[in-house]
């Protein structure tokens, strides 16, 4: 255990010294949030409580329901997409077949290399919720900090092993990703990032009850802005458990197997 | 020149057994094949067929032979970085196949391919960064880092990014990055390929005088200068089109007023796999 840690943290090390490089790139992707913010906010001043009955289950205002989809929205996609990424970027870069060839084994290479993406990406959606309460008024009060935390590390996970699978399609099919096609392009409006889902037709609900985010968005929002508590939300936060539970084993086992198939075909290296 | 050769023999159990090894490359279908026989297996393209090879501890193994010979895809093999698709491996008494961590634990590789490491770090971050890998940490991989960098000779610029290294200085780090975890067998692929001539020399000598010098490292040099190979091995396995041709002691070629020229053009001109490997 204390070996893994060591190593990530030399990973995240690693990605932070190269990061550091770029500083205009992190201000860029806060620039580019803040804007959003201003977005939304604009907007939500257009919707009242009164002329939206679907947002009376989540406090009755426009933004701060926003404020949690985007952010948390943002997240759940680079969560997604980061692992793809990474491993095809040591691939293109050269580096893969050097980490591979240390006394580290390829699921923990790409687990760790995306460590740093996954903290990176945890201060953006901090700063935008604390500009969204010190800047733009939004109201977390009541926030039920265990029960929120709760859903975010079961969000999290469940993006992660959606991330490792998609990570091992690019390492089966090298382009051509169809898991972050199909949860990155409709998870945001199907999953009611932007907009609640009883606004939509009744077939695209339908559609919407079958994509986590629903659930995790649901559950954040109740947890943040009425402070429901961990009981009170149990029905998405059994689904995301249940999701968890089936999905973290079956993406790293498939990963291992996509890997092991390189090594024997040959292709681990290639893009 | 054909093994099994006295000199080349030994009881001592070998740190390298590649046993009757291939390794088939499938070939991705094209649109048509795709469209008119999908369910037809993919065709393979051999890059390696039968090799055998025992290579006992403190070897070191000239492997040479034409580019696409199977060079590579032999060192990688026995690296762990491919699987083969018939035969084993065994390296330092673990399997490849099946106990494919345990075995790359004896392995350093030197690859070739400067893109394999961090441009924007510097040689001691590199270093601290592959060196975890390899789960060393805190004052041991320090202690190493300083000893590798004064071993390669890179004292003068360990503080500066990578991106600005010369060619010669990139392959002196790649060597101390295959050293770090102190391997017993030491994989070094084409390491003086893209190197002019005087930074070619710089790096034999310092394979000669600072690893080979007292130890008993197995190294393993995919090489195509013959010079090198007389200076650097005592072993030299020649391989030509995925067969391992030939495999003899540079000094029983010498003794029997062979140059390593003649035997290697005498190899590549043998078409059957004739030999019995040592």
């Amino acid at each position: 255990m204390i070996t893994l840690l060591r190593k990530a943290c030399a990973f995240v090390q690693r990605d932070f010294r190269i990061e550091s490089g770029y500083k205009a790139s992190f201000f860029m992707t806060i620039f580019q949030s803040m804007s959003l913010l201003v977005f939304f906010y604009f907007l939500g001043k257009l919707i009242t409580p009164r002329n939206s009955a679907a947002l009376s289950g989540f406090g009755g205002r426009y933004f701060p329901f926003a404020i949690i989809g985007l952010a948390f929205a943002r997240y759940f996609d680079l969560t997604l997409k980061m692992f793809s990424e990474s491993i095809r970027s040591a691939q293109v870069t050269g580096c893969l077949e050097a980490m591979l060839s240390t006394q580290t084994g390829c699921v923990s290479v790409v687990l760790m290399s995306s460590l740093y993406a996954l903290i990176s990406g945890a201060v953006q959606l901090l700063v935008i919720l604390v500009a969204g309460v010190l800047a733009f008024g939004v109201d977390l009060s009541r926030m039920n900090v265990p029960a929120t935390l709760l859903v975010l590390v079961l969000s999290i996970a469940i993006f992660v092993a959606f991330g490792v699978l998609s990570a091992a399609t690019v390492v089966w099919l090298k382009r051509g990703d169809p898991i972050t096609w199909i949860l990155g392009g409709f998870s945001g409006v199907l999953g009611g990032a932007y907009f609640p889902i009883d606004v939509m037709p009744a077939w695209m609900q339908k559609v919407s009850l079958v994509i986590p985010i629903t659930y995790s968005l649901d559950a954040l929002r109740l947890t943040m802005l009425k402070g429901y508590s961990v009981i009170l939300v149990a029905k998405p936060v059994a689904i995301l458990v249940a999701i968890a539970v089936i999905l973290m084993p079956a993406s790293i086992a498939l990963f291992a197997a996509a890997v092991r198939n390189g090594r024997k075909e040959g292709t681990l290296m290639q893009y | 020149m054909n093994c099994p050769v006295s000199v080349c023999q030994s009881t001592e159990q070998p740190i390298i057994s590649v046993r009757d090894v291939t390794m088939a490359f499938p070939i991705a279908k094209r649109y048509r094949e795709l469209l008119l026989h999908p369910f037809r297996p993919r065709r393979v393209k051999t890059a390696l067929a039968g090799a055998s090879l025992r290579v006992q501890r403190g070897d070191r193994i000239a492997i040479m032979g034409p580019n696409g010979a199977g060079k590579t895809t032999l060192l990688k093999l026995i690296g762990g970085l491919l699987l083969p698709t018939e035969g084993d491996i065994v390296v330092n008494g673990f399997s490849t196949l099946v106990q494919n961590s345990a075995a790359r634990k004896s392995v350093g590789f030197v690859l070739n391919e400067e893109r394999s490491f961090f441009w924007r770090l510097t040689a001691v971050q590199n270093l601290e960064f592959f060196g975890a890998l390899d789960n060393l940490w805190g004052v041991d991989l320090r202690d190493r880092i300083r000893e590798l960098i004064h071993l390669v000779g890179l004292e003068e610029a360990d503080e500066q990014l990578f991106s600005t290294y010369s060619s010669g200085m990139k392959q002196r780090l790649a060597l101390a990055r295959g050293l770090i975890a102190e391997p017993e067998v030491l994989i070094l692929d084409e390491p003086t390929r893209a190197l002019d001539p005087i930074a070619c020399d710089e790096l034999t000598e310092l394979i000669m005088s600072r690893i080979h010098n007292g130890s008993r490292k197995t190294l393993l040099i995919a090489t195509h200068r013959l010079e090198e190979a007389m200076k650097l091995c005592n072993k030299v396995a020649i391989v030509d089109k995925g067969r391992l041709k030939a495999f003899d002691c540079i000094a029983d070629l010498t003794a029997d007023g062979i140059t390593l020229a003649q035997y290697y053009r005498r190899s590549l001109a043998m078409e059957k796999h004739d030999y019995v490997v040592a």
